[in-house]
């Protein structure tokens, strides 16, 4: 069965919901935009973005003077982005393909490297063919160094690549055996990458290369088709395999609707995805105007990114100084959530995972700098309890009564209610 | 037991939290005895157990690594077929004293070379997958007390999780302390008290505990005087805050730390080297930290990495995912020497070796025998270990 769409206009409530989920969060003049707006046409008009980024992005990971800074700048500018940028929809994508198209920092140390791969989540961020995206991640200097397909050669496989195409951007474990894992690899050998290798090149180019010679160009089976497979043949079978519907759809169930999602809306939208041949847009736009979505409230824990980037839209996207929103950046990491680093290749679990001592010690932090602290910037009025909450009365409106409008949004950054989506 | 008296006393914020407490709080007085502590070390990427423990005297090893193998000159002779990875070299101390003990040969039926599927299995020392909770998180929930075991680190791990509550994680212990800013402790403790469901109510709970953890370490954290240098770096400083943990008394009886990228695919020596220093030079400074403490009775280090590697190196000079691997532990606690037999590089399986020690032994080992608990009720089980445990 697929998703039921929403039949009534959007209430308040509802808009600050979608906003919450789809923006990182919002204004109360965004929220009140949406009010009376008919769901589809919503959520039809934020998967309608384009490649425009915010104007005058104080990050260049290009001026960089060694690997290690040029890697701040690079989370520095995907920041300043997410929190100034005109697509938030967009980024809130880009970061879920991060954690799904999983590379990390500690292998991929090379600018342009990074800037194609965070280039590549933005462009097919709700793209028309899901074979297409992981054709072109596949093919991404980024994952060819990540996940060593740049080492695979005939006679020699590397199946680190090949294993986690199925495991983990596919098919899901339990839907292959230990020969596809082999089969595959041997299917991806000469997919390589040239320029931009080393500690001293970390700001030079780098391109995907076919070395037809290192290609072992035998027969094989994999997923139970059998013939002189090449690289492009073991990403159309993987991503074109009924389980891998299921298995990407419920990523984006746990982006979107819920950190333990309804199995039965999970197949809705494995439904809408085999139909459509893995047109993701499509199972997006169903997906974020469904009776499911909007049903589905205070059901995800908002991760570190999302709770520093959620806190700055909702107070209107304040100015920052460059050196805060750098150390915003690294706050995230120690929050558990280092953007473009994972703490392994299966990505950030995500939910109740993001809630330790630590973490909450650090949310309280954060809310006190951006609200209280002498360095909290410009406040123009205190956002509704339904910009911060969700909830036109929530819980937390009696404890706020006396408090004046820094105090009451600090009160309100470190509740639950906020700290959810 | 003063200790947790102590911290009631300590603020009218922190007495108010504890209010909000579940039942299981108040039976940890009762229960959290014992002086006994465990600290398990995660090797997390798959350490290679070969490189590791080093069948030197073994042509068919050398012959299934013509790049990668140490040889033979390097290694650190334990015995006569095996020797440690020259890296290994700060532990060497405690192996001449009798406190270091390998287990070979460790792993467990059906082996999986997902990192994550093998790694949740020893988490939840269940290779049939059907457990959420962790090993760890039972040993909590046996004991009654969520303060009882603890993550030194960012992240806590699976082994941790517990299904009434979460384990904490400490990431440094000079910043783990709550400061509310002034003025605002009543209207705090007036939002927390709002009425919550679902994961509202979880985070609301979450957040108490970590109001009474952060309380009862600060109350007694500052005793501690390092006892020994420790070499830079932060799987060094997480050691370091172990044995401040230890040493302050506040009742942890697992703690848990976590040392990450030894999923060596290619270019193995350079990397593996490097983090098998850093793991010996770490473990010798808060062995010898313990031992000035007066500590080093009550601690014994325990640790596993998910898999081993393929007894044969890869095209890229590196290893790909394997399945058995060998364990270590070290400290007073520990008879030291080498334990089980070693793989059969001629017989394998899938090109892996064919492990023959349960990690479940192991574990029900430290369970039994040094945290004094019920390891069948913990590990669903009975399982027989090599007896690593003086």
């Amino acid at each position: 069965m697929t998703l039921t769409s929403l039949s009534r206009p959007l209430t308040a409530e509802d808009a600050a919901h979608f906003l919450r989920r789809t923006a990182f969060g919002a204004t109360d003049p965004q929220i009140r935009a949406l009010v009376g707006r008919d769901a589809r046409t919503v959520a039809r008009q934020a998967l309608a973005f384009d490649q425009s980024a915010a104007p005058g992005n104080p990050f260049d990971p290009m001026q960089g003077a060694a690997p290690g800074p040029m890697l701040q700048l690079t989370r520095g500018a995907w920041l300043f982005e997410m929190v100034y940028g005109p697509h938030p929809l967009r980024e809130k994508l880009a970061l879920t393909w991060s954690n799904h198209f999983v590379i990390g920092t500690d292998k991929v140390r090379n600018a342009p490297a990074l800037a194609g791969y965070l280039g590549l989540l933005r462009q097919h961020a709700a793209t028309g063919s899901f074979e297409r995206f992981t054709l072109d991640v596949a093919r991404s200097p980024a994952m060819l160094r990540y996940l060593d397909n740049d080492q695979n050669r005939r006679g020699r496989p590397n199946e680190n690549f090949s294993r986690e195409l199925l495991e983990l951007f596919t098919t899901g474990i339990g839907h292959y055996s230990e020969d596809d894992v082999r089969e595959g690899a041997r299917a991806l050998t000469g997919w390589t990458f040239e320029g931009g290798r080393g500690n001293q090149k970390y700001l030079e180019e780098s391109r995907f290369v076919f070395l037809e010679r290192q290609h072992d160009a035998g027969r094989k089976t994999y997923l139970g088709h059998s013939g002189n497979l090449r690289g492009e043949d073991v990403v159309r079978l993987a991503t074109s395999h009924p389980q891998t519907a299921a298995f990407v759809s419920r990523k984006l169930h746990r982006a979107f609707l819920a950190d333990t999602p309804d199995e039965a809306a999970v197949q809705g939208s494995a439904e809408t995805w085999r139909r459509t041949n893995g047109n993701v847009r499509a199972v997006l736009e169903e997906l974020l105007s469904s009776e499911a979505f909007y049903a589905s409230r205070a059901r995800i824990i908002r991760s570190p990114v999302e709770y520093v980037v959620g806190a700055l839209r909702t107070l209107g996207q304040p100015r920052m100084e460059a050196k805060a929103l750098l150390n915003l950046t690294q706050t995230t990491g120690r929050m558990g959530q280092l953007l473009l680093q994972p703490d392994t290749v299966k990505g950030w679990d995500g939910g109740r995972e993001w809630i330790n001592d630590t973490t909450l010690l650090l949310r309280l932090q954060v809310a006190a700098a951006l609200t209280l602290g002498g360095q909290a910037p410009a406040l123009s009025g205190a956002p509704s309890a339904l910009a911060l909450t969700g909830q036109e009365r929530p819980a937390t409106a009696a404890a706020t009564l006396n408090l004046n409008p820094r105090q009451a949004t600090y009160l309100h950054l470190i509740s639950p209610e906020f700290q959810l989506a | 037991m003063t200790n947790r008296r102590d911290f009631l006393k300590l603020s009218a914020l922190a007495a108010a939290a504890t209010t909000g407490m579940p039942g299981f709080l108040a039976r940890a007085a009762a229960q959290a005895g014992g002086s006994k502590t465990l600290v398990v070390i995660q090797l997390s990427g798959g350490n290679d157990g070969l490189n590791t423990l080093v069948p030197y005297s073994n042509g068919a090893y050398y012959a299934a690594r013509p790049n990668i193998a140490i040889p033979r000159k390097d290694v650190l002779t334990l015995s006569p077929d095996l020797g440690m990875h020259p890296a290994l070299r700060p532990l060497m101390g405690l192996w001449d004293s009798g406190r270091l003990a390998w287990m070979e040969n460790v792993g467990y039926p059906n082996p999986n070379r997902s990192h994550f599927a093998s790694m949740a299995i020893w988490h939840t020392a269940d290779p049939s997958q059907a457990q959420s909770d962790g090993w760890i998180g039972r040993i909590a929930e046996q004991i009654g007390d969520p303060f009882c075991a603890s993550n030194v680190g960012a992240a806590t791990p699976q082994a941790l999780r517990a299904s009434e509550f979460s384990l904490p994680s400490i990431d440094a212990v000079d910043r783990f302390q709550l400061k509310l800013p002034q003025g605002l402790g009543g209207a705090f403790e007036q939002m927390m008290g709002a009425a919550r469901s679902g994961e509202a109510a979880y985070l609301t709970q979450a957040t108490r505990q970590m109001m009474q953890n952060t309380a009862r370490v600060q109350a007694n954290a500052q005793k501690y005087r390092s006892g020994a240098t420790y070499p830079e770096g932060r799987f060094a400083e997480q050691l370091r805050d172990t044995a401040r943990l230890i040493a302050a008394g506040v009742g942890q009886r697992v703690l848990y730390v976590s040392l990450g990228g030894f999923d060596t695919h290619a270019g193995q020596r350079a990397e593996q080297d490097e983090l098998l220093g850093t793991l010996a030079s770490g473990l010798a400074a808060f062995h010898a930290d313990l031992e000035r403490q007066g500590l080093a009775e009550n601690v014994v280090v325990m640790g596993f990495s998910e898999f081993g590697r393929r007894v044969a190196e890869n095209g890229s000079a590196g290893t790909d995912h394997g399945k058995g691997s060998v364990m270590f532990a070290l400290g007073r606690g520990v008879r030291g020497g080498i334990h089980g037999s070693s793989p059969d590089l001629e017989d394998l399986s899938d090109g892996d070796i064919k492990y023959r020690q349960d990690f479940r032994g192991v574990y029900a080992e430290a369970l039994s025998g040094w945290l004094g608990l019920n390891a069948r009720e913990i590990l669903n089980g009975d399982f027989s270990g090599p007896g690593w445990l003086a």
